[in-house]
């Protein structure tokens, strides 16, 4: 009886065919005392309108943290959470830190060693010109 | 010396000795006629350089031909060195400053040393300074290091002398307005003469709906020629140079601030205001009022707060505050600020987005519970095992 290779079966892969937004939730926390959450206190009463309205899928809680640190904490359908601690920043770098954990997949950072990341390795490696027979035209 | 050394002829001047008064032997050794070998070593701490000794060993005579130093003598850094010291000295002498003099001082003692004996000093005088690097620390305070305040030290407290205040401030700033002139400018006289105050304190205001043009009412027509020739000199130089033709008038008018250490008579011994026109001055222009409260403030003493500073709009205003009729409780200055939570709640536009929900109390851990549905659990659990009412 000849072997047979298991067959493979299509996996779903985010964004191949559609994309499901990892992060289902942003909590924003804030302090009405301390100084440091001034970029913080301004970015919620001027930017937080338009990024919740752009990010209708996301959602945003806002709630005060008395006497800490203002706190961007991002919930992801993993189960996971990454927090940003954004004291004394100015409201436009605030911003960029949401939508970092807005794009965050929600794993743990990897280091990405090799040059090409795929789910089929392949085995011969990158091709290059500069290795093998010269080819003439 | 060397203690195997010290070992070789130890044993016989002992002996000798033993039957005379004993020696240590540190003092035995100080005394002992020294071995050709300890007279070796003593030859190198003799003056004559080793470069010499070696030359007058070659040639086997106590005066060798050819240079002293076989090496060519001194270097031609050390030659430039020595060509420029005495162009550098006069130099660093005439500098005024106190502490690089002693540095100088004290490295031109070194070396000019005197070839005489050397004698320990018992003292600190006459050494040199060691260690001073000639920073502005370590220099007594000058003339310009000397802090006047701007205000005067004493705080007025009597309301005539609010008043008189006040109606000068007020009186000098119309003046200034008239003439054209910076108004601040009126705070580089601290304080008038008596003459000149006179004619200050007799001049009344009668603004029209507060304004400040033309309010001011002149005694005479010779008080207005003197208060402005007077206050033509305050501010700029330019027009003082036109002005200072009248050299009679300059002596009896010019304006002279006076010496603090002389005993000063509040505004002249003068009692109260003559007319309360001033008290309608409006305030509403912020370069009339900035120029009025600083002088206002350089005369009484008082200081004004940001906040009182924008909430007063008129002289009689300020005069109340200076006299703690107005507080910042009763200006409603000292309001605690507004809290974010109840200001976002409020927003039309957050309240238009589905996806944001705002809380204005901190969200703890019993709060998830109940959102997630599982606080009555809890509870019921917690009662069950009598932890809870």
């Amino acid at each position: 009886m000849p072997v047979q290779g298991i067959r493979t079966v299509t996996a779903a892969r985010n964004g191949v065919g559609a994309f499901i937004l990892q992060c289902k939730r942003l909590d924003f926390h804030y302090c009405d005392w301390a100084g440091s959450s001034r970029g913080m206190v301004s970015f919620l009463k001027n930017s937080l309108a338009s990024f919740a309205k752009a990010n209708p899928q996301i959602e945003i809680r806002v709630s005060p943290r008395p006497h800490k640190h203002p706190v961007i904490k991002g919930h992801y359908i993993n189960g996971r959470e990454k927090a940003v601690c954004v004291r004394n920043l100015e409201p436009e770098q605030i911003v960029q830190k949401a939508n970092l954990l807005k794009e965050a997949s929600g794993e743990k950072n990897k280091r990405t060693k090799k040059p090409v990341t795929s789910i089929n390795d392949s085995v011969r490696g990158i091709w290059s010109p500069f290795h093998g027979d010269t080819k003439t035209v | 010396m060397r203690s195997s050394l010290r070992l070789l002829n130890l044993e016989a001047p002992t002996l000798q000795g033993s039957k005379t008064l004993y020696v240590c032997s540190v003092c035995r050794q100080e005394t002992r006629p020294r071995p050709a070998l300890a007279r070796q070593f003593l030859r190198n701490s003799s003056t004559t350089p080793i470069t010499e000794r070696v030359r007058r060993k070659i040639w086997g005579t106590d005066s060798p031909p050819g240079l002293e130093d076989p090496y060519g003598g001194q270097s031609v850094l050390e030659k430039k060195f020595k060509k420029d010291q005495p162009e550098q000295r006069p130099q660093r002498t005439q500098e005024p400053d106190d502490g690089w003099r002693n540095i100088d001082e004290a490295s031109a003692g070194v070396e000019t040393a005197p070839s005489g004996e050397y004698e320990p000093a018992t003292t600190w005088e006459g050494l040199a300074r060691v260690g001073h690097l000639g920073r502005w620390t370590d220099f007594p305070a000058s003339e310009v290091d000397e802090y006047t305040s701007f205000k005067s030290k004493k705080r007025l407290t009597k309301p005539n002398h609010h008043a008189l205040a006040a109606h000068q401030a007020a009186v000098e700033i119309c003046l200034m307005q008239s003439l054209n002139k910076p108004l601040a400018s009126v705070c580089d006289v601290v304080e008038h003469q008596e003459p000149i105050f006179d004619l200050l304190w007799k001049c009344r205001i009668k603004p029209a709906d507060g304004q400040w043009n033309g309010a001011l009412v002149y005694p005479d027509e010779k008080a207005e020629q003197v208060l402005a020739y007077v206050f033509e000199q305050i501010g700029s130089q330019a027009q003082t140079e036109s002005a200072a033709e009248d050299a009679a008038e300059a002596d009896e008018a010019e304006p002279e601030t006076v010496d603090p250490e002389a005993p000063r008579s509040l505004f002249f011994n003068k009692a109260h205001v003559r007319d309360k026109g001033y008290l309608r001055l409006s305030l509403a222009d912020p370069a009339t009022k900035f120029a009025f409260l600083k002088r206002f403030s350089q005369l009484t003493g008082h200081y004004f707060p940001d906040p009182v500073i924008n909430s007063i709009s008129s002289v009689r205003e300020a005069i109340q505050y200076v006299g703690g009729e107005l507080s910042l409780k009763s200006l409603k200055l000292d309001a605690k600020p507004q809290k974010l939570g109840p200001q976002l709640t409020a927003s039309k536009t957050l309240q238009d987005l589905p996806n944001v929900k705002v809380f204005e109390k901190r969200q703890k851990r019993v709060d998830r519970d109940e959102e997630l549905g599982r606080k009555k659990v809890i509870e019921a659990a917690l009662r069950e095992r009598g932890l809870i009412q």
